[in-house]
């Protein structure tokens, strides 16, 4: 514990942290629970977002931003699905062995204005683990490293799991597609 | 929607709609007292934040507290001083062998008109704040004080600025022990920095004993005496808490000081045990303060 404690530097930091406890905790559990429908479980998930949260309190420059509470989701929805993980671990595929599907990486060719609905609805129906990926690495810019620390996973896990997310959106987007045009 | 920078055109529009399912998402989430109101967080969820918000400030009171005591300057003063001194030892070592001859000559033009002044002017030792007690008494005056300190057994007193000082009770006083630390604020002092802060730092995890009192201590001829003081000694012990600092002002007019004078330290005492820091004044401070004093 004391290792992510070392992080906070300074008294200013503190008082952020606490600021930001004090004002989102309970926006983050809503947001757990939607996903885990577990009131104990979703305060499991805060408590694991505030500690992910107090390694990383650099990414939150204004704690009133509408971007520190899109990020506050993000953490938390990350650790619901950890949560979630967890509790199933029949579920849990060891993360080198499924980047085998094959089929080319065209991901970039839907990524226009043409797309920009069914990107959209895509989006939305995708599964958390992956998006909570895109979100780091698109929103807030974080590298492979830090996510995969907020994750509790290693960098390389990270970029596997940043590439199966592409696959899974690229499916998505082109049955998405497909279905419009037979529409 | 704020811009990203370093993303491609494609990884900027995904960010785009990113962003917007986010907040999409998020506009289904009731105000923050409303969910308080139906949601309470549950004791042991309280327990354990109020535990990781505690252990933060400790931490950080640890960490203010190492960072005021930074072992670092110790340890850089150590090097410089231990390479000094073999520096210093080689230096005289390959002198010896090479021209000792040479090192003898440059001794004796030193000491010659040394020699000289003290034959012309006997009392000038008044102007010199620092001599030897033993060399200026009368030959009788002397030998009754070896007698007397050898009688009784004390240790030896130096003549120090119009008083006799004596060796200080411990020679040896460390800088920090184990989670106490002393420190000065300035090393050195000058005209930008005249008055002198004494700081001990308890950077343990429980709190130490400490005297509410110092000792200014001198080095003439590589033995610490201890200078009296002129102020009232109100010493008592007190308690500095786990993490904590506390300054001390030493008033130097207390005390009849050389200002010439290489070295000084100041003692202060612990329960674990003696703390010494050490000082010096510089150059243009030493005289402005000899001109004040005159």
């Amino acid at each position: 514990m004391l290792l992510f404690l070392a992080l906070l530097d300074s008294p200013e930091e503190q008082e952020k942290f606490t600021e930001v406890y004090e004002q989102y905790r309970h926006f983050m559990w809503y947001v757990a629970n939607q996903k885990l429908q577990d009131a104990h479980l979703a305060e499991d998930a805060v408590q694991e977002a505030f500690l992910a949260l107090a390694r990383h309190l650099d990414q939150i420059e204004d704690v009133h931003s509408p971007r520190t509470k899109k990020f506050l989701a993000t953490i938390v929805r990350s650790k619901a699905v950890d949560i979630l993980r967890r509790s199933k671990p029949e579920e849990e595929l060891d993360e080198y062995l499924t980047n085998q599907q094959t089929g080319e990486d065209i991901l970039e060719q839907y990524l226009t204005r043409e797309y920009y609905n069914q990107l959209i609805s895509c989006i939305l129906e995708l599964d958390d683990s992956y998006r909570v990926v895109f979100e780091y690495k698109y929103i807030y810019q974080m590298g492979d490293a830090q996510i995969g620390d907020i994750l509790g996973i290693s960098a390389k896990n990270v970029n596997v799991r940043y590439f199966r997310a592409r696959k899974k959106l690229q499916k998505m987007i082109q049955e998405e597609v497909d279905r419009f045009a037979k529409a | 929607m704020q811009k990203h920078e370093k993303l491609s055109k494609e990884e900027e529009l995904l960010a785009q709609v990113l962003e917007e399912c986010l907040e999409e998402d998020l506009s289904f989430v009731p105000p923050e007292r409303e969910i308080s109101r139906k949601h309470r967080f549950s004791e042991e969820f309280e327990q354990a934040m109020q535990s990781i918000q505690d252990e933060i400030l400790e931490e950080l009171r640890k960490k203010e507290a190492r960072r005021h005591f930074s072992p670092r300057y110790g340890q850089w003063a150590a090097c410089i001083l231990v390479f000094c001194v073999c520096g210093w030892l080689l230096y005289c070592r390959v002198g010896g062998l090479t021209g000792s001859s040479g090192m003898e000559e440059i001794a004796d033009t030193a000491e010659a008109p040394a020699e000289e002044s003290v034959m012309e002017d006997p009392d000038s030792g008044a102007g010199n704040c620092i001599t030897d007690g033993q060399e200026n008494a009368e030959p009788e005056e002397r030998g009754l004080e070896t007698g007397a300190s050898e009688a009784v057994g004390e240790p030896e007193g130096k003549d120090y600025c119009d008083q006799i000082v004596y060796p200080a009770r411990d020679q040896e006083v460390p800088e920090q022990l184990e989670t106490v630390t002393t420190r000065v604020n300035c090393p050195v002092l000058d005209e930008d920095n005249p008055v002198l802060m004494l700081t001990i730092g308890n950077t343990g995890e429980e709190d130490v004993r400490y005297l509410d009192h110092y000792e200014l201590e001198v080095r003439l001829e590589d033995t610490w005496y201890q200078i009296p003081s002129e102020g009232e000694w109100k010493g008592e012990w007190l308690t500095l808490e786990a993490g904590m600092a506390v300054d001390k002002a030493v008033d130097l007019s207390e005390y009849q000081i050389d200002y010439d004078a290489s070295q000084y330290r100041l003692v202060t005492y612990t329960g674990d045990g003696p703390l010494g820091v050490e000082f010096t004044f510089g150059e243009v401070f030493r005289k402005t303060m000899e001109e004040l004093e005159d």
